[in-house]
């Protein structure tokens, strides 16, 4: 499979607190990864750098062998085509469902209005929210914007997509329509990287998991590795502290 | 008070207009002041720029706080004076009785504008332009498309509020002789020597305009804000064409 997306010693500071150490990992196309590891262990952090949200203090990201992070190639290019959905959905308030899935592609993609449409057409159906063109942001559920940011990132057309905690701000009962938007994806193949608490997502969904503590990947495999026979302590721990407090 | 309506209706209404004139052009150019402004106050420097584009963007901003200090913290009616009778007596230019009025009002105006759209910036959610950066959006069109607008709506009762003041605070420019609605009190409770009710006349007409002004601003604001209710799109015909799932009528979405 073709390689995407590849971090190479990636780093991360804020002042003198070190956030990510050393990361190094690779998204190839097809790939479904989740990030998991508890909160303050960088995992959002690193998902942002990947992005550009927040500027790496060290290290490469490589997208198709060219080094973002040295200017080797456009942002905002970049950031077009690798998308991201957000723990707090950050829908455009002031546009309506429609034209937040519009406006990148017409002032960013420079689209014709009619094709514009005709994708956000497509992928606000392919989440369910077809119905609501007209609402403003504000009208809808946690759940329902959500699934219009994922169908707004998924209409500049990225090759990897970005999912920073996307059921955390929600209502237990809003979870489940969000993740089933998301395995559909998956299954449809888009290549997805997920920083998530949902371990049953990670476990059934996901083709590789990357556990990260302390600002470092801790261990990485696929998900049966990672779930039922975890080789580092610190895995262990956090599994079986999850599984605790969800009374599993 | 009848007297003074029937002799004087027309030089009231007219000193009326031009105090309109005036507030509406005056906070018109004040807001585009205020943004650019505003704007510029807010710009953070890319981490790729220069040390040159840095310092230039540093003496910019200086030069603008110093001018939103002064503006705000002097007497309109000073400025008026020292802008119209200083470009006359420094400079020999003789500043026309409009062009001066309104250069010394739009400029006060932008000074609190200036503030008013910087808090309004800030007071859109940070989220909103990792959004719009997100989608790859570089920093011009996000703010045009995503933060300005939002900024806008938000500081819509500060920009009526702007709007009532000048209407009243037009009356200073009486020092360099406009002659907008004070002006015509003055002249006509001079003539008539009857205080009383030339203000009382004129009282009403500033509460009239200040009045159907911010009723106006209202009707536009809940305008901006569209309506509380929105319309399920049923009958178009590409919604539900393609995709995973199928609409289902019962449950209203993907379920």
């Amino acid at each position: 499979m073709a390689e995407i997306i590849k971090v190479e010693h990636l780093a991360k500071t804020f002042g003198t607190n070190e956030v990510l150490r050393d990361i190094d990992f690779s998204v190839s196309s097809g790939d479904v990864i989740s990030i998991i590891g508890a909160s303050g262990s960088g995992k959002s952090t690193l998902l942002r750098c990947i992005n550009l949200l927040e500027e790496a203090t060290g290290g490469k990201i490589l997208f198709h062998g060219k080094n973002v992070l040295a200017g080797d190639m456009n942002e905002d290019e970049y950031r077009t085509k690798v998308g991201m959905v957000f723990q707090s959905f950050n829908l455009f308030s002031n546009l309506s469902v429609l034209d937040n899935c519009m406006i990148g592609q017409v002032k960013v993609l420079r689209r014709g209005k009619e094709e514009a449409r005709e994708y956000a057409m497509e992928y606000l159906s392919k989440v369910g929210m077809a119905q609501y063109i007209k609402a403003k942001p504000k009208q809808l559920s946690g759940g329902q914007k959500q699934r219009v940011a994922i169908a707004r990132a998924l209409a500049m057309n990225p090759e990897v997509l970005l999912f920073d905690e996307p059921t955390s701000a929600l209502d237990p009962e809003m979870v489940g329509e969000v993740l089933d938007v998301m395995k559909a994806l998956a299954e449809s193949g888009m290549t997805m990287l997920v920083v998530t608490h949902e371990m049953a997502f990670a476990r059934d969904v996901s083709n590789r998991v990357i556990y990260m503590a302390d600002g470092r990947i801790e261990e990485e495999g696929s998900p049966k590795d990672i779930f039922s026979n975890p080789r580092k302590e610190k895995t262990k721990d956090f599994l079986s502290r999850f599984r605790s407090e969800r009374g599993e | 008070m009848i007297y003074i309506v029937q002799n004087y209706g027309g030089s009231l209404l007219s000193g009326a207009a031009t105090t309109m004139a005036i507030a509406l052009i005056c906070t018109f150019l004040g807001c585009v002041i205020g943004f650019a402004v505003g704007l510029l106050q807010t710009a953070q420097p890319h981490k790729k720029d220069g040390a040159i584009k840095r310092g230039i963007l540093r003496v910019v901003k200086l030069v603008l706080t110093a001018y939103v200090e002064v503006f705000r913290g002097t007497p309109m009616m000073l400025q008026a004076a020292f802008i119209y009778y200083g470009m006359g007596s420094v400079f020999g230019i003789n500043l026309g009785m409009w062009s001066a009025a309104i250069i010394i009002v739009s400029i006060n105006t932008g000074a609190y504008m200036a503030e008013t759209v910087r808090g309004g910036i800030l007071s859109v959610d940070p989220g909103q332009r990792e959004g719009a950066r997100a989608i790859g959006m570089t920093h011009m069109q996000t703010m045009m498309y995503i933060i300005l607008p939002q900024a806008l709506r938000n500081i819509m009762p500060q920009i009526g509020n702007n709007l009532i003041i000048n209407i009243k605070d037009t009356c200073v420019l009486s020092i360099i002789g406009t002659v907008e609605l004070f002006f015509t009190f003055r002249s006509i409770s001079g003539a008539l020597y009857t205080y009383f009710e030339a203000a009382s006349v004129t009282m009403i007409i500033y509460f009239v305009l200040t009045f159907v002004c911010s009723r106006i601003l209202r009707a536009i604001e809940s305008r901006m804000d569209g309506p509380a209710n929105f319309d399920l799109a049923t009958n178009d015909t590409l919604a539900f064409t393609s995709g995973l799932t199928k609409y289902n009528d019962k449950t209203g979405g993907l379920h």
